[in-house]
C-alpha cells in the first residue's frame, strides 16, 4: 500500500509585526531542520525578532508557530494567544550569556532539567561534549567569554528543545575559539535534528553554518535563501549593501536577450549576462561587480576573453596594498569609481600609483543586474 | 517579662511583620510599573522623616476605641502587639529600600533566561531574584529589625511604659533615669549600645560583600 507524507510543518514559522520606538519589525520567516542565520547590520531587528520567538518581547499582531503548535497570535483571525515563555519550548543563548552567576557551570546546565533526578549527569554529559567538563565547578566569573558561551550553550542544549535561538554566539571569541564551536554545532545539529535561528552581523559566520539566509535590514527581512544564492544574487541593491558587496551600479537598460543584457551607466555602455527573465528596455536597475571581476588590461598584450567586454580607460586615484592583495580605487570617464582587487603579485609590470591611467575591463560574467529595487 | 524579653519579643515579631509585608513591597516598587508607584513608595518612606510621636499620633487614632480595629473587636493599645506594630511601621522604610535597590540590581536578562529554561514567576524570584539580591534584603531586614528594636516615640505613645507589659529596654531606660536609677540605666544602655553595634557591623559586612560581588549578567552588551 502506498502511503502519502504526511505534509511537514516547518518546524518555526513567525509571521509578526512589531512597532518600536525606533523601528518597525515586520518579518516573515519558516525554518526547519537547518540552520537560518540572520543576518543584517546592527539596529536591524535581528535581536528583537528572537525575544518575539521567545516570547520575550511581545507582538502587535501576527502569528508564530513552533512544532505545530500556535504560541503567539493576535489580529490574523482565530482567537489570540500568547504562550508565556516558560511554556515555548526553546532554548535560547542570549548574547549577553545570562548565566546566573551564583551557579557553578554545572548548575547552570543542571537548571534547564530541574525535574529530572538525572539531572547533574545529564549536565556533565554536555559540558563534556563541549570541553567544558573541567569548569564544571567554576562560577561563571570564573570563565572567559568563550567557556561562558560555551556553558550557554551547554544549558540550551540541555532542556532537549528542538528550536534553538543563538544571538551573536560568536562575537567574543578569538578565531580559533569560533572555528572549533562552529564545528560543534555543525556536528551536534543534524545529530539532535535541530532547528536554529542564529543572528550575526558577520558574513563568515553565515558562510561558515548558514544552511539558509535570511538578511534583515531596518526591521524588515528582505532576502532568503540558500547563503552562497543570496551572496551571488542579493534581490536588491539594500541587500546588496548589507552584504558588503561593493561596486554597485545604478544604470539603465538599453537592451536585453540573448543571454546578455546592454546596460547605460551614467553614459557609460555595458554588457552583462544576463540572468533571470528579460528586462524591459530603459528599466532602472542596479547591478554590481565583485572587485575581483574588475581585470587590467596590459596595454600592449592581446586582448583576452576575460578583458574582451567592458573595457573602460580609467585612473587610478587609490592604491592599497596586503600581504595577499592590492586593491585599487579607479575613477571612470562618467565620473564614477570602482573598485578593483588582484592578487598581491598581479599586475606588478603595470605601474598603479595614484594618478596613473589604468585601462580596466568589467567581466561579463561578474556583472550582475540585480532584479527589483 | 524583663524589659530584655519584651524587647526581644517585640522586634522577632515586628520583624516578621517587616519579611512579610516589606518582600513583596520592594519587589512590586523594583520590578513593575503601575500608577501610584511613587506615591506608595513615597507613603511607605513616610515613618522615616515624620517625628516618631507623629507616627504614634496616627497609630494612636487607628487602634483607639473609636478606631475600625477595635471597632472590629481587636483591641491594641497598651499592649505588646501594639509596640510591635509601631516597631514594624517605623522599621519598614529601611528595610524596603535596601531591599529594592538590591532587586532592582538583578540583571532582568537572568529572570528572562530562566523563564526560557522553563520557571515560572515564583521559581524565578526564588531561585533566581532573591538569592541574586540575597545580601540587600538581608542587610535590609538586619536595619529593619535594629530599628524596630530600638523604637521609644512611637510606641510610647501607643503602648506607654507599663512594666512587665509593655516596657521594651528604650522605654526602660527613660523610666530608670527618671527615677534616677543610674545602675539599671547603665547596664541596659550598655547592652543596647552593643546590639546596635553588633548589627551595624553585620550590615556593613554584608554591604561590602554584595559590592564585590558581580550581580549583573556577566557580559557586557556592546550593541
Amino acid at each position: 500500500m502506498e502511503t502519502r507524507p504526511a505534509a511537514r510543518v516547518p518546524a518555526l514559522r513567525v509571521n509578526v509585526r512589531m512597532r518600536l520606538p525606533a523601528l518597525v519589525v515586520e518579518a516573515h520567516l519558516e525554518a526547519d531542520n537547518e540552520v537560518m542565520v540572520l543576518f543584517g547590520p546592527s539596529g536591524a531587528g535581528k535581536t528583537t525578532l528572537l525575544n518575539i520567538v521567545a516570547g520575550l518581547a511581545r507582538p502587535d499582531s501576527g502569528e508564530i508557530a513552533l512544532e505545530g503548535q500556535t504560541v503567539y497570535r493576535r489580529d490574523t483571525g482565530g482567537p489570540s494567544r500568547n504562550v508565556p515563555a516558560r511554556r515555548r519550548r526553546i532554548g535560547y543563548v542570549m548574547q549577553q550569556y545570562a548565566l546566573f552567576p551564583h551557579m557553578t557551570a554545572l548548575e547552570n546546565v543542571a537548571y534547564a532539567r530541574r525535574r529530572d533526578p538525572e539531572r547533574h549527569a545529564r549536565a556533565r554529559d554536555l559540558l563534556d561534549l563541549l570541553s567544558m567538563g573541567s569548569h564544571a565547578a567554576h562560577r561563571p566569573s570564573q570563565l572567559s567569554g568563550g567557556q561562558q558561551q560555551r556553558v550557554a550553550l551547554a544549558r540550551a542544549l540541555a532542556a532537549d528543545r528542538r528550536i534553538l535561538l543563538l544571538d551573536e554566539p560568536f562575537a567574543a571569541l578569538d578565531a580559533p575559539m569560533r572555528d572549533r564551536l562552529q564545528a560543534d554545532l555543525a556536528r551536534l545539529r543534524p545529530e539532535l535534528g535541530l532547528t536554529v535561528l542564529l543572528v550575526t552581523h558577520r558574513l563568515e559566520d553565515a558562510f561558515a553554518l548558514g544552511d539558509r539566509l535570511a538578511v534583515m535590514r531596518s526591521g524588515r527581512i528582505e532576502q532568503v535563501g540558500r547563503v552562497s544564492d543570496v551572496f551571488r544574487r542579493p534581490a536588491t541593491r539594500g541587500v546588496a549593501e548589507a552584504m558588503g558587496i561593493r561596486n554597485l551600479l545604478a544604470a539603465r537598460v538599453i537592451a536585453s536577450g540573448d543571454g546578455s543584457v546592454v546596460l547605460d551607466w551614467d553614459g557609460l555602455r555595458l554588457v552583462a549576462a544576463a540572468s533571470g527573465s528579460a528586462l524591459p528596455p530603459d528599466a532602472a536597475v542596479t547591478a554590481y561587480i565583485q572587485p575581483e571581476d574588475v581585470k587590467i588590461v596590459y596595454p600592449d598584450r592581446p586582448v583576452s576573453d576575460a578583458v574582451a567586454y567592458n573595457v573602460i580607460d580609467g585612473r587610478v586615484t587609490s592604491h592599497h596594498e596586503s600581504a595577499s592583495a592590492r586593491v585599487i580605487q579607479v575613477a571612470l570617464p562618467n565620473g564614477r569609481e570602482i573598485e578593483v582587487r588582484f592578487p598581491a603579485l598581479s599586475y606588478r609590470p603595470i605601474p598603479l600609483e595614484p594618478g596613473c591611467d589604468v585601462r580596466v575591463a568589467l567581466r561579463r560574467e561578474g556583472l550582475t543586474v540585480l532584479h527589483a529595487d | 517579662m524583663s524589659p530584655l524579653q519584651l524587647s526581644a519579643l517585640v522586634t522577632i515579631v515586628a520583624t516578621a511583620a517587616i519579611i512579610t509585608v516589606g518582600l513583596p513591597l520592594a519587589w512590586l516598587l523594583a520590578r513593575r510599573r503601575f500608577p501610584g508607584r511613587v506615591l506608595l513608595e513615597t507613603l511607605i518612606l513616610l515613618p522615616l522623616v515624620l517625628p516618631p510621636s507623629v507616627v504614634g499620633y496616627y497609630l494612636l487614632m487607628g487602634l483607639g476605641e473609636a478606631g475600625p480595629l477595635a471597632r472590629a473587636g481587636v483591641h491594641l493599645l497598651f499592649t505588646w502587639q501594639g509596640a510591635a506594630l509601631a516597631s514594624a511601621i517605623v522599621g519598614l522604610p529601611l528595610m524596603v529600600k535596601s531591599a529594592k535597590a538590591a532587586i532592582a540590581s538583578v540583571d532582568p536578562v537572568l529572570e528572562d533566561a530562566a523563564r526560557i529554561c522553563g520557571s515560572g514567576e515564583w521559581e524565578v524570584m526564588a531561585r533566581i531574584t532573591l538569592p541574586l539580591a540575597r545580601r540587600g534584603v538581608v542587610a535590609g531586614i538586619v536595619l529593619g529589625a535594629a530599628r524596630a528594636f530600638g523604637e521609644f516615640g512611637a510606641t510610647l505613645m501607643v503602648a506607654g511604659s507599663i512594666p512587665g507589659r509593655t516596657q521594651t529596654m528604650p522605654l526602660a531606660i527613660y523610666d530608670a533615669v527618671q527615677a534616677g536609677r543610674y545602675g539599671d540605666a547603665h547596664t541596659l544602655v550598655l547592652l543596647t549600645s552593643v546590639l546596635a553595634f553588633l548589627s551595624l557591623l553585620a550590615v556593613a559586612h554584608l554591604e561590602r560583600d554584595a559590592d564585590g560581588r558581580a550581580v549583573q549578567g556577566t557580559r557586557a552588551v556592546d550593541a
